[in-house]
């Protein structure tokens, strides 16, 4: 094993999709990393931007406003060979870990159908879709994340009008505690796909759920390190803050 | 007069009546009641009245207050919301207690502070004869959705205002663009020079043309998206303000010196507040009183005298510690608090941080992971964390670098401000809506400070 490990992040549209403080989750993917001397370096994949996806080792996808998340298609060149969309395609064929979040989720979906009926079409990397309801869906929520080792507790804030619903035979992310989750009615939340991870939960989610951000980085250490370990960290502050809102909702 | 009027005001006059007698502060219930009975109870309050009206992301409470008492000193017979009550309920309160039975108004004048999601209606009521906008920032989203829904909040207000000149921030490139939706007369104003020489890198709202997606080229930015702005794709740019901050003559820690301008008239203005966001309220002030046809010179003294406080920069001492109060609501403000402290000459300057999130606060705190942290934390080890979301707040401070030694969790006030007094150096406490409210109450009552609203 490496001395000196590194890893790449690629923080898809940090121009465009940065409402709610997600970029806290980038942030504390670069910490936590640099706590354990693993270097972690962000590469910006804005509008406009690019990188070699191959040296891409974990992808990271917020959320956005709707104006945004149009002019954005864009770049993505859905259907286009070679563009940001297929490539991103493949790389999750490949397991390299994603998390994307609230807009970022239903962006790697097959299509969102809006208030007026329009449909568009999105990426399709993960077997989900999504349709504008009438009432948005905010608040504290609480989920237990059955698809991760250890079925860890989630803590985070949601605040959405789409209604996702996955594909038969699709795994969620977890099942709601409280809150509304993927669309209120059926009491998933998020989907796990390979090695996406892909949910509502704003917060930012990774700072208090610190067992979520530590599956991810080693979901892209071990592909980058294979037998690599993660050392562990002194976490009190990190679960204080998970064990308050905790107590708080449940 | 009609018989649903009289009804309105029996209803809201009595009903306010009680809860003060019940002393219970409330002025939204009133209102609320009233318009029950009389759906068209605030446009007739309204009428007669010349009626300016204020809203937007940040600035409005403070520029409200400025204006209304520029009025004042004129020897105007103006109100305004005093008690910062700026949705429907609360602004036709605010009328009806200084109408008679009848709904005739005693005032000429009104000055209006306006939640963005209330403008829609409010301007329906009022007919405003001037509507100032200060900015669009993200804040609370969780009331709201999304930057520009609130955008079309506003632009819903504009088009049932249609006999009001517009002030329109022109350094906001959305609040600009409303000039070219409407026809109706505008006066710009904005800030033509940069405010900060070290300043932190804000996450922007508008990083993209409103019009065409192109990404906006900057000759200078003076925080987040605010600055001279224009698109090289289809050429949308900042307007030229009429109404001008030319430059910063001078920056203190307590205050600063600007020139300000109204097309040619020039004038050196003292503020008592140092904050970039200051310097637009004063800029958007003079815009206002200029539009609503008021002396220059007039406009130009109400910034200077204006005496800021109510935990803008206020100032407290607590045991022989030197205590500031700064209010945080959202990444914008936050940023030019942390701006602030950056070029703050006292190097020993604490810090303390009360995060709350009630419902006036917005209950999504995750705002805070948008505002730069990192840049005080470069110097800063040791900080409290206090408010309802204490560990929210301590934990952005570990992941913007501070150690987790240095970073104290107090939730008991009684607590923070006995140890506030021990402490041998100066502290800045950034505290949002509701904490800041109870942080200062509480400071009140320690040291016998008079009733906190003065205006």
């Amino acid at each position: 094993m490496a001395d000196n490990m590194q890893l790449t992040i690629g923080h898809l549209y940090p121009d465009l999709l940065n409402l709610y403080g997600d970029r806290g989750n980038t942030i504390t993917l670069q910490k936590r990393c640099a706590w354990r001397g693993i270097t972690a370096r962000v590469v910006s994949l804005g509008a406009g931007e690019d990188a070699d996806f191959d040296d891409i080792d974990l992808f990271f996808m917020g959320g956005g406003q709707d104006f945004d998340q149009y002019t954005l298609m864009e770049d993505l060149g859905i259907g286009r060979a070679g563009s940001k969309a297929s490539r991103l395609t493949a790389a999750i064929e490949a397991d390299v870990p994603v998390l994307a979040i609230c807009g970022g989720y239903q962006i790697l979906g097959e299509y969102y159908v809006g208030h007026d009926g329009q449909r568009a079409d999105f990426i399709g990397a993960i077997p989900v879709y999504t349709e504008a309801g009438e009432d948005r869906m905010i608040g504290n929520m609480v989920y237990e994340a059955t698809a991760l080792e250890g079925s860890p507790t989630v803590v985070g804030f949601e605040n959405h009008a789409g209604r996702t619903r996955l594909r038969e035979g699709a795994v969620p992310l977890g099942r709601v505690v409280k809150g509304f989750g993927n669309n209120g009615e059926d009491g998933t939340e998020g989907i796990r796909y390979r090695n996406v991870l892909a949910t509502y939960s704003h917060g930012p989610l990774l700072p208090k759920n610190p067992a979520v951000a530590d599956e991810l980085i080693r979901l892209a250490l071990q592909r980058r390190y294979p037998g690599a370990e993660l050392p562990a960290l002194d976490d009190a502050l990190e679960w204080r803050a998970h064990d308050a809102m905790l107590k708080r909702l449940v | 007069m009609g018989f649903r009027t009289v009804c309105a005001s029996i209803v809201c006059k009595s009903t306010y009546r009680l809860l003060r007698l019940m002393k219970r502060g409330g002025t939204s219930l009133p209102g609320k009641l009233a318009l029950k009975v009389d759906p068209n109870y605030l446009n007739t309050l309204a009428k007669g009245v010349r009626t300016l009206v204020l809203t937007g992301t940040n600035g409005k409470t403070t520029s409200t207050h400025i204006v209304a008492q520029a009025l004042e000193n004129m020897g105007e017979q103006a109100f305004y919301n005093r008690s910062g009550a700026n949705l429907i309920q609360g602004i036709t309160t605010e009328f009806a207690i200084r109408s008679s039975i009848g709904g005739k108004p005693r005032y000429k004048l009104a000055v209006i502070e306006c939640d963005e999601g209330a403008l829609r209606r409010v301007c329906a009521a009022v007919d405003p004869e001037v509507l100032v906008v200060t900015n669009v920032f993200r804040d609370q989203l969780d009331r709201y959705g999304e930057v520009t829904h609130t955008l079309e909040n506003i632009m819903a207000g504009v088009k049932n205002s249609p006999h009001a000149t517009l002030c329109l921030n022109a350094d906001d490139s959305m609040v600009a663009s409303i000039a070219d939706r409407v026809d109706n007369d505008v006066v710009f104003y904005g800030v033509d020079c940069e405010i900060y020489p070290e300043r932190v890198e804000d996450l922007s709202d508008a990083t993209h043309c409103i019009k065409c997606g192109a990404e906006y080229q900057y000759d200078y930015v003076t925080y987040a998206h605010l600055g001279g702005f224009k698109c090289p794709s289809c050429g949308y740019h900042r307007p030229a303000p009429k109404v001008a901050v030319e430059r910063i003559v001078e920056r203190r820690s307590d205050g600063c010196t600007v020139e300000l301008r109204v097309d040619d008239d020039r004038s050196i203005v003292d503020l008592d507040v140092p904050a970039s966001y200051d310097i637009y309220n004063c800029a958007c002030v003079v815009a206002g009183l200029e539009a609503f046809k008021f002396p220059r010179e007039q406009a130009f003294k109400a910034v200077s005298k204006f005496k800021h406080g109510f935990g803008r920069s206020e100032v407290f001492d607590i045991d022989g510690t030197r205590v500031r109060l700064m209010l945080m609501k959202n990444p914008a403000g936050c940023n030019q608090i942390i701006n602030l402290l950056l070029n703050e000459p006292d190097q020993n300057m604490g810090i303390v941080c009360i995060l709350n999130d009630q419902e006036c606060d917005g209950t999504d705190v995750s705002w805070i992971y948008d505002a730069a942290w990192e840049a005080i934390c470069a110097h800063k080890h040791e900080a409290i964390c206090s408010g309802g979301r204490a560990e929210d707040m301590a934990l952005r401070l570990k992941y913007a670098g501070m150690p987790s030694g240095g970073i104290r969790i107090m939730k008991d006030y009684d607590e923070l401000i006995g140890e506030l007094g021990r402490m041998d150096h100066n502290v800045t406490v950034v505290a949002n809506y509701s904490a800041m409210l109870e942080f200062r109450a509480k400071v009140a009552s320690a040291l016998g400070l008079a009733g906190f609203w003065e205006g």
